[in-house]
């Protein structure tokens, strides 16, 4: 096992844990990333795709800087995470496993991605592990923007044209949004070490006060749900056909470099 | 939504003057400065963008008021040739010395 500066090796029960927790995160950025580039090309106007493309490079930004922190932990390769695993061994939220269907879906799913992720990221960044925190304080300088321009996408949505679909796409994924917060296995002894500031218990109540205020004006009443324990564990076809498309070229000879 | 066409000047470092980037297409000025950041600040190549609406530009193109047709050479810093003047003053400035 190799040990960053300053960290001393970790016992592999406390390894896992903290393993489980960066894979979570990483596989949540990188497939939302994948997704949101699906729309390079063909976004509304040619100023929007540039600002989705680029937001959608950030995330994969920031799931290169979370797999080369979990690959150092762990003695892997961070592009063999990212790109050598099987459908069923991606651990991102149920959130993430729907196709980016029309522009309303994705950013309704942008939005509610977003605004968990920066809950998230605002415990993450006073993490006792001091890398996670550190690469934590650093994402949410970029999320920053990228909250931004979700916001200014919702209020659009909400009294234009596009409503009723964007609507639709709110409630569809109401349910799968609460799994950014879904139990990790190893998340009491997160908790203990302070890896993990908040339980993701803690963490999904004040994103559901966050967001409930916005959404309830635009949706109506959404139902309180509890994030389901195998939240990150169901797979979906549409995310099979995502893996399809970003492990081609790896996929198409071991090892090759692009 | 109805697109604007927003002019964008940037500024490469604090005290630079600020230059013409281009222009962005939006429907208000939020996604305006989210575009003119993406295409003129995202590489970190910019410390300050300023985003204008094109309608809120005063132009001028006026021929009569920018290119009049008399010589105006005299109003250029260029159009007053002062050399044989210069050298003329120094010449009278060398006789008087030398009567005096």
């Amino acid at each position: 096992m190799t040990a960053s500066p300053g960290l001393a090796p970790l016992e592999p029960a406390a390894r896992d844990a903290l393993a489980e927790l960066l894979l979570s995160v990483a596989d949540d950025e990188f497939v939302i990333g994948f997704w949101d580039s699906e729309w390079t090309g063909i976004a509304p106007m040619l100023e929007e795709d540039v600002a989705t493309s680029s937001i959608a490079q950030d995330e994969i930004g920031h799931a290169k800087a979370l797999y080369e922190l979990l690959a150092e932990l762990t003695d892997d390769d961070p592009d063999r995470i990212a790109f050598g695993r099987e459908v069923a061994d991606y651990r991102h939220a149920a959130l993430l496993n729907h196709a980016r269907g029309d522009w309303a879906f994705s950013v309704a799913r942008r939005y509610l991605y977003e605004t968990a992720d920066a809950v998230r990221l605002t415990a993450l960044a006073s993490s006792a592990h001091s890398g996670l925190a550190a690469l934590a304080g650093k994402m949410r300088r970029e999320e920053t923007y990228h909250m931004l321009h979700a916001d200014a996408w919702v209020r659009r949505l909400a009294d234009g044209e596009a409503r009723d679909r964007f609507v639709a796409a709110l409630l569809a994924l109401w349910a799968d949004a609460q799994d950014v917060f879904a139990p990790l296995e190893a998340g009491d002894r997160l908790v203990g070490e302070g890896w993990l500031p908040q339980p993701m218990s803690e963490l999904h109540a004040a994103w559901v006060a966050r967001v409930r205020p916005i959404l309830e004006p635009i949706v109506g009443d959404l139902a309180a749900l509890d994030p389901s324990p195998d939240g990150r564990r169901r797979r979906t076809d549409d995310f099979a056909w995502l893996h399809g498309e970003f492990t081609r070229v790896s996929g198409s000879e071991e090892g090759a470099l692009w | 939504m109805t697109d604007r066409i927003w002019e964008v000047f940037r500024q490469e470092d604090e005290g630079d003057p600020m230059i013409h980037a281009g222009n962005v297409n939006a429907a208000d000025e939020e996604l305006a400065v989210h575009y003119a950041r993406e295409f003129y600040g995202r590489r970190g190549e910019s410390h300050r963008l300023w985003i204008v609406a094109r309608e809120a530009i005063t132009e001028l193109d006026d021929p009569d008021l920018l290119k009049p047709p008399f010589d105006r050479s005299h109003k250029k810093p260029g159009g007053y040739i002062i050399k044989h003047k210069l050298e003329a003053a120094k010449q009278r400035a060398a006789t008087e010395k030398e009567e005096s």
